[in-house]
């Protein structure tokens, strides 16, 4: 009974699995795959919702489950299933359409009123020390004049390092996906715990970058100086303290192939298997109508 | 490219006339300004300022003799209005979060003493390897 088997894979990829993805320590020190690992039970997730959904089609076309309870539910999670797809689609559009118009904004004001040392830095006139960056076909990193103040030479290399690497790698699609479906579904699957165990994993992807570059000790350096100066107004921001989840980070272990290879492996796994479940029995069913 | 960049600085330029001044000035007060420092075109100016004006950047005022512009924000007034974009207070549907990359977030006292702490360690270790 594929519908089950679907129901219940889509229910574990957004309750269960995030939940536990997101309390895990080893993604510290595996984040590429971790992010593979996350994307892929994301999509399984998906999946597997839209396969359940599909399966009860074809119960229906089939003549139906007997009796009218059955047929009913059955209805009602098709419906489901439609309303699910055309959510995930509107908040896709939402969030590119509001991200770029946003970032253009941005950008424009940026490049109004910031210094320009460099063809795509602009530094603000902004007390505070501050790095971030804008990223898109015409990317920007935004330095503060407190950064340029407080940071040393090689703490600013660290920075520059981290952000081109956010840029270069596009760390911003793939977080805007995981706010798609978290715009989509805010409350009812794990989507906040997966965003933000994804936002923490691309800064230590462009963190790595950093380390590459100029050893740990002058990002971290930059890490604290950064953070210490920024004080709360109001909430905190969403996510938690990260910064001290980085930091301690650097003090650690290295990063572990090992564990990055179980990741992949897993990721593959999530992916691979429940299309082999959809796949093998179709292609049985086939070669019984070739056959027969 | 090079044209972009150009247009870029006129706009600078023409931002940093108007937030100086202080006053509605019209075209022709920007063009003297600007010529100050620069060879410029009449109608080069009055375009920059066209396109300040679309993007929501200067507002025009109808005089009866000439059309005045001025700044809609101050120079303050949108470095704030990027702060609220990039410590994430800004509200507005989705996307919000994904249209910058943040260094960092901000952090409590609590977390404050225990960065500095983390930075102790990762001292102390780097010494003793």
């Amino acid at each position: 009974m594929s519908v089950l088997a679907f129901t219940i894979l889509a229910l574990a990829l957004t309750g269960p699995v995030p939940a536990l993805l997101a309390r895990a320590s080893w993604p510290l020190r595996a984040p590429r795959a971790a992010v593979v690992l996350w994307q892929a039970v994301a999509l399984a997730a998906v999946l597997s919702a839209f396969s359940a959904g599909l399966s009860v089609v074809a119960l229906l076309a089939d003549g139906g489950p007997a009796g009218w309870p059955l047929r009913l539910a059955a209805a009602a999670m098709f419906a489901l299933t439609v309303v699910i797809g055309v959510r995930l689609a509107a908040a896709v559009v939402s969030v590119a359409v509001g991200t770029r118009r946003r970032r253009a904004h941005h950008r424009m004001v940026v490049d109004l009123i910031g210094a320009c040392p460099r063809d795509d830095v602009r530094v603000l006139a902004v007390a505070q020390p501050m790095a971030y960056c804008l990223p898109g076909m015409r990317s920007r990193v935004v330095l503060t004049e407190g950064a340029l103040r407080v940071l040393t030479e090689s703490e600013l290399a660290a920075i520059m390092r981290h952000e081109r690497a956010h840029l270069r790698a596009r760390h911003d699609l793939v977080l805007e996906a995981f706010i798609a479906v978290h715009t989509a579904f805010p409350r009812v699957v794990r989507s906040g715990s997966a965003l933000s165990a994804v936002r923490l994993l691309v800064e230590l992807l462009a963190d790595d970058a950093a380390v590459r570059a100029t050893g740990s000790r002058p990002l971290a350096r930059a890490l604290v100086a950064c953070a210490s100066a920024l004080t709360p107004a109001g909430a905190m921001a969403a996510g938690g303290p990260t910064t001290v989840i980085r930091v301690r980070r650097l003090a650690g272990p290295p990063n572990s192939r090992l564990v990055a290879l179980a990741a992949y492996l897993a990721a593959a796994a999530v992916l691979v298997v429940p299309t082999i479940a959809v796949a093998v029995p179709w292609l049985t069913e086939l070669h019984r109508l070739l056959a027969g | 490219m090079a044209r972009l960049n150009r247009l870029g600085d006129l706009e600078r330029a023409v931002m940093d006339h108007l937030w100086d001044t202080g006053v509605p000035q019209t075209v022709r007060q920007v063009h003297d300004g600007l010529c100050a420092r620069r060879e410029l075109a009449y109608t080069t100016v009055m375009t920059v300022l066209q396109r300040l004006a679309r993007k929501g950047l200067v507002a025009q005022i109808r005089d009866d003799r000439a059309h005045r512009y001025t700044p809609v924000n101050g120079r303050d007034e949108l470095i704030a209005g990027l702060m609220v974009d990039v410590l994430g207070e800004a509200t507005g549907p989705g996307g919000r979060q994904a249209a910058l990359v943040h260094f960092v977030e901000r952090v409590g006292a609590e977390e404050a003493d225990a960065l500095r702490r983390a930075l102790d360690n990762l001292d102390a270790k780097q010494h003793s390897d």
